[in-house]
C-alpha cells in the first residue's frame, strides 16, 4: 500500500467499530521482507477477525507455510460492513494484517471454508481486493485462488469462483501447491500449464477441468474430466500421522470469539452417526499421544501467555489414553492457574471421571451432552444409541457431583421422525429439571439447543429431503411453548438459515449462478442470521430460473449421480448406501473400532497406514 | 510465596498500530505478557482468580502516548531492570517499557490519585495554526464550553488547565493541553477538536504525562 493510501487507511479506523480487527501486530505474528521469498501466500478467513482468528487449521497453515524460508503467509479476514463501506467509499483494496500488501499482490490466495454460510462473503473479499471473481476470467496476473476446509467436500457450489480446491488436510499439500506455483512461475507457462500441473497433486480438485452434463429431468447425467490426464475422482488428502503441533499462536490484541488457544488431541471419529458430516469426512482416527500433548500444551502456554486451553476432538472420551491425560493435565498445570475444556463428551459416567480430574482447573461453567434424540428407536435411527437408563443416571451424576448447569442438544426433522419423538424431547428436559431440582434445588438451570437436520453430503442421509418449514414451525412451537411453562431454556436454528445452508451445502454447479446473484443483489455474512437474507436468496434463485426446492425438497434417488460423487471421502458409496438402510430398519452399527464394516478407509489409505507407535488408526 | 506482594509501578509508551487497542484489550494483553514472562505474578484472590493489575488511565481509542503507568504485583523481589527486559521482549514491538520501579504498597492507587493529563496535538497541514489559535482563544473566551457526551452536558472551561501553541521541528503546529483527569471532572482533548471542527482523526494526539495527587517517582 503506498503512504497516502496507509495515512488514509490509520484515518479510517478512526471511525470504524473495533478498528484492531484491521491493524495485525498481533504477539506472534511473522512479518517476512517480501524480498527474500519466492511465493507469498495470503490465508484468508472469510468471515470478521473476531469469528476467524482462533481457527485452529489456519493457525496450522499460517505456521507450517511460513516455516518455509522460501515462502512467506500472511492473513486476511472479511470487513464489517463498516469497513467495508469505507473501503469502497476510499477506494483502497482489501489488504492483508502483516505487511498492509493489496490482496492482488499474493501470489496465492487460499480461503478457509469451515461453512457454507460464508459463501457471499468469498466473493466480497474477491471485490473487495479487485480480483476477477469467476476462475475463468483470471489471468497469469491474478493470484491464484484456492478453498479448503469442511465445506469443500462439495465444492460444486462455488466452482466458478475458485482455481483449485483442497480435498482434505491441508498440512502436507499446501506445501507441494506452493512448490508446484513456484516452478510454474519460474518457468514462465500459461495459467491453464499451472491449473494441469495442480491436478497431479494428490487432494488437489481443479474443478474448470471438468464438465458437467444434467438429465433433462434436472439431476446430473454425468461429470467428466475435459483433458487426458486429469482423474475422474479426486481423493481427498489424509495426513497417515497427525503431525507435530503448532505452539506459536497468534494473540489477538482485541478480544475474539472464543478467545482461548486449542490443542488437537484427536482427529476423526470411529462412532459413525448417520447425519454426522465430520464424522465421515474426517476417517480415520488419528489420536496424539498423551507424551507429545503435555509438552504442546506448556509450550503454546508458555508462547503465548493464555489462560484457558482447549482440548479438541470430536469425541473426546474415546481418546484410548483420555484418563491418562486428564490426570496429567491436572498434575502439570494445576499450579499455572490454567483453564480447561473438554469437549464432545460422550453419555456415560465415565465422562464424569475425567471432568472430575478437570473441573478444579475450570470452576464454575456448565456440563454439555449430545443425546440428539430422546426416544431409543429414534437414536437407533441416527446411529447415536443411548439408553434412556444411562442418561438419566449419567445426569443423576452430573448434579450429584455439584454441577448447576446442564445443556442437552437435540435435533429434529429426522428420518421417520413423528411429533411423539418431539414430544419426548420436552419430556426428557422436564425429567431432567426434576432430578436436577431434587440434587441441586430451585437454582438449577437447563439448557435446550434445538437444531434442525440438513442432511450432509458423503454422510448416509445424503439422499434425504429436508423436513418441510411448516411441520419444523409447528415442533419448535410445541418446544416454545413446553419449555416456556416449564422454566427450560432454549435455543434453535432459525428455519430460514437452515435452508439457505441445505441449498449451499447440497447443491450442484448451477448454484455458482445464485450465489453470484445473491452476492450482486447485497447477501454477505448469510452465517450471523441477523440480516434478512433469505428474500435476496429466493430472488437469486429466481433470476438463476433454479428451483431452490430441487436442492432442499427432494429425496433423491439412491441411484443418481450426485453433485459430489467425483468427490472421494475414502468412504464408499456402498457403505453409505447400506448404512441408510440400516438407518431405515432403525439398525445400529457398533463402534467400528470393534469391527470393521468396510467403510472403504483401509482400501483406500491403508498403505500408508503407520505399523507401529501410537500413531494408530481407529481401524481394527 | 511471600505474605506481603510486591508492588512494581511501570511506565510505558504505546504507539503505532495499537493505538486502535482499547482500554480493556489493553489490559489483557498486559496479563497475557505478563504470563508469557513467568515472573512469580500475584492473583487476586476469590473464585475467579486474576493477575493483579492496575492501569491508571485509559487512553482513549486512537491516541499514542509516552506517559502510560500501571501497577502490578509479584510474590517475590525481582530486579527492576530484570522485570522491565523481560516485560519489553514480551510485549509487542510497539508498546515501549520506560522504566520499572518497586514502589510503597502504601501507596494510593494510580486510578485514585491520577489528577491531570497533559497531551500534544499535531494538527494537520491544511489548518492554519494562526487561525486555530484565535478559535481556541475565541472559544475559551466564553463564559461555558460545552460538550455533550452520552447524553450529558459537561463544561469544559474549569477543565482546561493550560494550553500552548507551538511550531514542532517539521514545522507543524502544534498544540499543547494540561486538562483535568480526576474524578470530579474528566475532559478529552479530542472533545476540544470537534468543537473547533477539527476531525481528530487528522492530528496526531499524544498523551505525554500524567499528574498525580501524590508524589511520583
Amino acid at each position: 500500500m503506498t503512504g497516502s493510501k496507509q495515512n488514509l487507511v490509520e484515518k479510517i479506523l478512526y471511525h470504524v467499530e473495533k478498528p484492531g480487527r484491521y491493524v495485525g501486530g498481533e504477539h506472534n505474528q511473522i512479518v517476512k521482507d517480501w524480498k527474500t521469498v519466492s511465493t507469498k501466500w495470503c490465508l484468508i478467513f472469510p468471515d470478521i477477525y473476531d469469528i476467524g482468528q482462533t481457527n485452529l487449521g489456519l493457525s496450522m497453515l499460517y505456521q507450517i507455510l511460513n516455516a518455509d524460508e522460501n515462502i512467506l503467509a500472511e492473513r486476511s479476514f472479511a470487513p464489517w460492513v463498516d469497513m467495508e463501506g469505507e473501503l469502497r467509499k476510499n477506494e483502497i483494496g482489501l489488504f492483508s494484517l502483516e505487511s498492509k500488501k493489496p490482496l492482488y499482490d499474493f501470489d496465492i490466495l487460499g480461503f478457509t471454508l469451515p461453512y457454507e454460510s460464508i459463501y457471499t462473503n468469498v466473493l466480497n473479499i474477491l471485490d473487495l481486493a479487485n480480483i476477477p471473481m469467476l476462475s475463468s476470467q483470471r489471468t497469469e496476473s491474478d493470484p491464484l485462488v484456492i478453498g479448503g476446509g469442511q465445506a469443500c467436500f462439495n465444492p460444486e457450489p462455488i466452482a466458478d469462483f475458485f482455481d483449485a480446491f483442497v480435498i482434505g488436510e491441508g498440512e502436507e499439500v499446501i506445501l507441494e501447491i506452493s512448490a508446484a506455483y513456484t516452478v510454474w512461475k519460474q518457468a514462465r507457462l500459461s495459467r491453464n500449464d499451472l491449473l494441469t500441473a495442480l491436478t497431479e497433486i494428490d487432494g488437489v480438485y481443479v474443478p474448470s477441468l471438468y464438465s458437467v452434463n444434467y438429465n433433462p429431468d434436472g439431476t446430473i447425467g454425468d461429470v467428466t474430466p475435459t483433458s487426458p490426464n486429469v482423474p475422474e475422482k479426486v481423493t481427498k488428502r489424509i495426513v497417515s500421522v497427525l503431525p507435530s503441533h503448532p505452539t506459536k499462536f497468534l494473540v489477538p490484541n482485541v478480544e475474539i470469539v472464543h478467545d482461548r488457544m486449542s490443542v488437537e488431541i484427536m482427529r476423526g471419529c470411529t462412532r459413525g452417526c448417520r447425519f454426522c458430516h465430520a464424522g465421515m469426512v474426517n476417517r480415520p482416527v488419528r489420536q496424539r499421544d498423551v507424551s507429545d500433548i503435555i509438552p504442546v500444551i506448556q509450550e503454546a502456554v508458555d508462547a503465548t501467555g493464555y489462560d484457558e486451553v482447549g482440548l479438541l476432538s470430536l469425541s473426546s472420551s474415546d481418546h484410548t489414553q483420555i484418563l491418562d491425560l486428564t490426570q496429567q493435565v491436572y498434575d502439570c498445570f494445576h499450579d499455572q492457574k490454567l483453564a480447561f475444556s473438554l469437549p464432545s463428551l460422550r453419555i456415560e459416567s465415565f465422562s464424569l471421571d475425567l471432568m472430575d480430574e478437570l473441573k478444579e482447573l475450570k470452576p464454575g461453567g456448565g456440563f454439555t451432552l449430545a443425546p440428539e434424540a430422546a426416544t431409543e428407536r429414534m437414536r437407533a435411527v441416527i446411529n447415536k444409541p443411548l439408553d434412556d437408563d444411562d442418561f438419566y443416571n449419567t445426569v443423576t451424576k452430573i448434579f450429584e457431583k455439584g454441577w448447576r448447569s446442564l445443556k442437552l442438544y437435540y435435533m429434529i426433522g429426522l428420518p421417520t421422525e413423528t411429533m411423539e419423538d418431539v414430544e419426548a424431547i420436552l419430556e426428557a428436559g422436564i425429567r431432567v429439571q426434576q432430578i436436577g431440582k431434587r440434587l441441586i434445588g430451585k437454582s438449577v438451570k437447563i439448557h435446550l439447543g434445538i437444531a434442525t437436520l440438513i442432511p450432509k453430503p458423503h454422510t448416509p442421509f445424503q439422499w434425504l429431503q429436508v423436513e418441510r418449514p411448516e411441520p419444523i414451525q409447528e415442533k419448535l412451537d410445541f418446544l416454545k411453548t413446553g419449555t416456556r411453562k416449564a422454566g427450560i431454556k432454549m435455543s434453535y436454528n432459525i428455519p430460514d438459515s437452515t435452508l439457505l445452508e441445505s441449498w449451499l451445502s447440497r447443491g450442484d454447479r448451477r448454484l455458482n449462478r445464485v450465489i453470484l446473484h445473491a452476492w450482486q443483489n447485497g447477501a454477505k455474512f448469510d452465517a450471523w442470521g441477523e440480516r434478512d437474507n433469505l428474500q435476496i436468496w429466493r430472488n437469486a434463485f429466481s433470476e438463476a430460473d433454479i428451483d431452490p426446492d430441487f436442492y432442499s425438497y427432494r429425496q433423491r434417488d439412491l441411484e443418481e449421480i450426485l453433485p459430489w460423487d467425483h468427490i472421494d471421502i475414502g468412504v464408499n458409496k456402498q457403505f453409505l448406501k447400506r448404512d441408510y438402510n440400516w438407518s431405515l430398519q432403525g439398525r445400529t452399527r457398533i463402534d467400528c473400532r470393534e469391527t470393521c464394516f468396510m467403510c472403504g478407509i483401509l482400501d483406500t489409505f491403508g498403505n500408508d497406514r503407520p505399523s507401529d507407535g501410537f500413531g494408530y488408526w481407529g481401524c481394527p | 510465596m511471600n505474605d506481603t506482594p510486591i508492588r512494581y509501578r511501570m511506565k510505558y509508551s504505546k504507539t503505532g498500530n495499537l493505538r486502535f487497542i482499547g482500554h480493556l484489550d489493553t489490559q489483557v494483553m498486559f496479563e497475557r505478557a505478563l504470563r508469557r514472562t513467568r515472573l512469580p505474578l500475584r492473583y487476586t484472590q476469590g473464585f475467579n482468580k486474576r493477575i493483579r493489575l492496575n492501569l491508571a488511565s485509559a487512553l482513549p481509542l486512537g491516541f499514542i502516548s509516552r506517559a502510560e503507568m500501571l501497577d502490578f504485583w509479584l510474590n517475590d523481589p525481582v530486579g527492576e531492570q530484570i522485570i522491565l527486559q523481560m516485560l519489553e521482549n514480551a510485549l509487542p514491538a510497539e508498546i515501549h517499557v520506560l522504566e520499572v520501579n518497586q514502589t510503597d504498597n502504601s501507596l494510593p492507587s494510580l486510578q485514585g490519585s491520577l489528577v491531570s493529563s497533559e497531551y500534544q496535538i499535531t494538527l494537520p497541514a491544511n489548518i492554519a495554526g494562526k487561525l486555530f489559535e484565535q478559535k481556541l482563544d475565541q472559544l475559551l473566551a466564553q463564559p461555558e464550553v460545552s460538550v455533550t457526551r452520552r447524553n450529558k452536558i459537561i463544561d469544559y472551561k474549569p477543565l482546561i488547565l493550560e494550553y500552548e501553541f507551538r511550531k514542532d521541528s517539521s514545522d507543524n503546529s502544534v498544540v499543547y493541553f494540561k486538562l483535568s483527569s480526576s474524578p470530579a471532572g474528566n475532559a478529552r482533548p479530542d472533545d476540544i477538536l470537534e468543537l473547533l471542527g477539527i476531525d481528530p482523526a487528522d492530528c496526531v494526539i499524544e498523551r505525554t504525562k500524567l499528574n498525580f495527587s501524590t508524589v511520583e517517582k
